[in-house]
């Protein structure tokens, strides 16, 4: 993926250095996401009044994505349903970025302590993680707080191995042990010299949470757990649009899928380029 | 358990291998839909493959599939004809009772001895004559079992011969004939746990396989003695609509139950037939205010909105309900006032005209609901005339119903926030909050469980709301217990409406009825289905199944 991107920024951004062109891709899929998030906070509640007499229109100038069986706009739905799949992507990476910092920095303490963490870490991987989810928000009562919170308390775990990983290759390092040496205490060590080092590898892996907390939350709903089936999510909106291909009615799943699609990209796209830029030994590969 | 790359340079998580699935999954979904789009382009129904004496169906039936099979004890055939199993009595098309299994009748002065003969020439599938005993066994046993069927009023049923059986009842319930007609007779000899899973009845078609999840099949039995059914072999397929949709379009199937937002469709070769019912959608408004008490299971109780009889009666005549057909059941359906008005216990004169805006506000206004803080909600005393609509998640006509009564409401300053939810956690909330119910039955019963104070039972949903009218009490007791049908409908509709009082909105304004559906089915166009039942709660279409058949000229070719 990241080698067609690079052929397309040849031809399209052409006398820009490499640097200057993942700037541009960043900051243009970022205004793209941002975009969809305000848009869909200003449209509040604008998805649900249904307008019976425009039901199952096909995608036209007035409803570029069509109108569903209600003849509600799918244009404001989906914005809608990508706007809340964003926030919900944001408070999960955010929760988890803490999380991880907390527990990476802890394991850092000692052997007891990191082989806590990564029990703890086992113990949350080695339950099927959708299910992690579904349990959560079904024992949060259910909602659209359920699925925040479950989807938010499910996605650390992954980035805290990367991070407890770093953290073990780093304790190898000389100048710790001469900080130590110094008198210098644990969590000053772990403060001063293992957390700047770690700023990169979370910074990214927040990122890179965004897409899977997204799908995840489509899973959720399109499984039909946490919203109420007239609720603009984009789960929703797919497992509603299934009930409708045999009529014909292709725009309810092919526009709202294929939106899910590109924001999710988007992320990854960001991601990918904002690693190069922390890392530009990368941006050769 | 998946495996995560530490890639240091990579710095991150990579989307996992599932999500992609997922990525792929939707993107499947798109090429399915365009795909789909092509082929009704080129609409060509294949030539119907079946025989022209086997029917192929997919219908609901009440919920689809029987979860426990099809054991009348557990509830199979109540409110529709089990097919497998014969009744005592059944209901004609005009709802009327015909004998079935029973010769006559005789029921003692006092209420509470029902004595009933039967034809002594039925044999159930296997070769045994049904006697008297087997039916005092099912009604005994159903009774036990707490089914889906009310038979609290039934002391015991024993045979006093082989061909007669006697019924002593605890309540002189009149309409105990309805509960003769809805339970199918079970074989004493055969009858065990896993009945439902291998029925053996008396009816018109034996039991022939069921595959849990996809179909079950039927064969016309040979020595019925009823009329023979044309169809001889019958399979009910358990699909999604949308799929029972599409199956029909491409000629798997005979008869599909279909959602009213399908009802503009046209498939060559089908016709579409759309049935009326007696099927009420009507959302019970809790008349109680919430004082903190509980149920039994620590339920709240009341609703400090809708215990207000302004806000019960403004909804009910400010709400237009023709709008809500036209638009949330896509016109199929017709305008419905007290649950009931289709029935001949269903009162006139408690019907009253909707929609009128003006008038109920002017209600709520008088009772001192006003907008004070311009946001378009009334309020009084500081509380907001707001409250919860629930509708369980899976049912789409009330789903749309509940949305669009809510836009109704917001002309009136109503708020009604509506909320989709699993029937477990409807069943917690149900008497503190208004839900989207369903019910139609040919048996006033219903009436009696949904209005008579003393049918609370926190275990089901009779009389949730805790309706207390002595006056509605009277009639409703004096009507269940009048073998007389005239005395009996009387009292059925005074309950509702006597002038002064009642349960409808013209008294206490309980519930809020809105619209029966209607039954939407797409079928062979040369399929015959003669005159249909009442069609009831969930739907009766193989309610006269007997007499259904293809039309002459194609059934040869």
């Amino acid at each position: 993926m990241s080698s067609a991107i690079a052929m397309g920024n040849k031809s399209l951004f052409q006398g820009l250095n490499l640097r200057q062109k993942t700037i541009l891709i960043i900051s243009f899929t970022s205004i793209l996401l941002f975009a969809i998030v305000i848009i869909s906070l200003f449209l509040a509640g604008n998805a649900l009044p249904t307008n019976f007499e425009s039901k199952n229109l096909a995608p036209s100038l007035e409803h570029p994505f069509g109108t569903d069986w209600m003849g509600r706009d799918m244009f404001v739905r989906t914005l809608e349903g990508l706007g809340l799949s964003i926030i919900i992507g944001a408070f999960a990476s955010l929760i988890s970025t803490v999380l991880t910092l907390i527990l990476g920095l802890f394991s850092s303490l000692g052997k007891t302590a990191d082989s806590f963490v990564s029990w703890l870490v086992d113990l949350f991987l080695s339950v099927p993680h959708l299910l992690l989810i579904i349990l959560i928000s079904i024992g949060m009562g259910g909602g659209t707080k359920g699925v925040i919170i479950g989807v938010a308390l499910t996605h650390w775990p992954s980035l805290t191995r990367v991070v407890r990983a770093e953290i073990k290759q780093l304790k190898t390092q000389e100048y710790l042990h001469i900080s130590k040496n110094l008198g210098n205490s644990k969590w000053w060590i772990a403060t001063k010299h293992i957390l700047p080092h770690l700023s990169p590898q979370i910074l990214l892996g927040t990122i890179l949470m965004f897409p899977h907390a997204i799908l995840h939350e489509a899973s959720v709903t399109f499984l039909g757990f946490g919203l109420s089936p007239h609720e603009p999510a984009i789960g929703i909106i797919l497992s509603e649009a299934m009930g409708y291909l045999s009529a014909g009615y292709w725009w309810l799943a092919f526009f709202p899928g294929l939106s899910l699609l590109i924001v999710v990209l988007a992320f990854d796209m960001i991601g990918e380029n904002f690693g190069k830029l922390m890392n530009p030994k990368m941006a050769h590969e | 358990m998946e495996i995560y790359e530490s890639n240091g340079c990579r710095g991150g998580i990579q989307i996992k291998k599932n999500q992609w699935y997922l990525l792929l999954g939707s993107g499947l979904v798109i090429i399915v839909a365009v795909g789909l789009l092509f082929m009704s382009a080129n609409n060509s129904a294949a030539p119907n493959p079946q025989a022209s004496e086997e029917l192929v169906a997919a219908v609901g039936t009440h919920g689809g599939e029987p979860e426990a099979g099809f054991n009348p004890i557990t509830g199979w055939g109540y409110n529709h004809e089990p097919l497998v199993q014969s009744t005592l009595f059944k209901k004609d098309s005009n709802a009327s009772l015909i004998k079935d299994l029973a010769t006559d009748y005789t029921v003692s002065e006092d209420g509470l001895t029902w004595t009933v003969k039967i034809r002594d020439d039925v044999n159930f599938h296997d070769g045994v004559q049904l006697t008297a005993k087997d039916i005092a066994f099912t009604f005994n046993t159903a009774s036990k079992a707490s089914g889906q069927v009310d038979l609290s009023m039934l002391e015991k049923a024993a045979a006093l011969d082989e061909h007669t059986v006697e019924f002593s009842l605890n309540d002189p319930q009149a309409t105990f004939i309805n509960k003769l007609a809805v339970i199918g007779i079970v074989p004493e000899h055969a009858y065990e746990e896993t009945y439902g899973q291998n029925p053996i009845g008396s009816g018109p078609y034996t039991f022939v396989q069921w595959d849990k999840g996809q179909q079950v099949i039927f064969k016309a039995n040979p020595d019925y003695y009823g009329q023979k059914p044309f169809f001889k072999k019958l399979t009910v397929l358990f699909m999604d609509s949308d799929a029972a949709f599409a199956a029909a379009k491409s000629g798997q199937i005979d008869v599909a139950e279909i959602p009213a937002s399908y009802a503009n469709q046209n498939v060559k070769g089908m016709k579409m037939v759309s049935l009326d019912s007696i099927d009420a959608r009507g959302v019970n408004l809790p008349i109680h205010a919430d004082t903190g008490q509980k149920t039994e299971d620590g339920y709240a109780i009341g609703n400090n909105v809708t215990s207000d009889i302004a806000i019960r009666k403004a909804l009910n005549i400010g709400i237009d309900r023709q709008a809500l057909i036209d638009g949330a059941l896509n016109g199929q359906g017709n305008e419905e006032f007290t649950g009931v008005d289709k029935l001949p216990w269903g009162n006139k004169e408690a019907i009253f005209e909707d929609g009128r805006i003006e008038e109920a506000k002017k209600i709520l206004n008088d009772a001192g609901w006003k907008d004070t803080d311009g946001d378009g909600i009334v309020e009084k005393n500081g509380l907001k005339a707001e409250f919860s609509l629930l509708y369980p998640s899976n049912a789409q006509e009330r789903q749309a119903l509940a949305v669009s009564v809510s836009e109704e409401a917001k002309k009136l300053g109503i708020k009604i926030k509506v909320e989709g939810k699993s029937w477990d956690n409807i069943d917690a909330l149900i008497h503190s909050t208004p839900v989207v119910f369903g019910f139609g039955s040919l048996d006033p019963t219903d009436l009696y469980l949904r209005y008579y104070s003393k049918s609370y039972d926190p275990s089901n949903y009779n009389n949730v709301i805790r309706y207390n009218n002595s006056k509605v009490d009277n009639y409703l007791r004096t009507a269940i217990t009048s073998f007389d049908p005239n005395t009996a409908n009387r009292n059925w509709q005074l309950a509702a409406w006597n002038g002064k009082t009642g349960y409808s909105e013209k008294g206490d304004a309980t519930w809020l009825w809105m619209a029966t559906v209607n039954y939407l089915f797409i079928m062979d166009e040369d399929l015959d289905i003669g005159t249909p039942k009442i069609q009831p709660h969930g739907a009766d279409i193989f309610g006269n199944i007997l007499e259904w058949k293809r039309t002459e000229n194609q059934a040869n070719s």
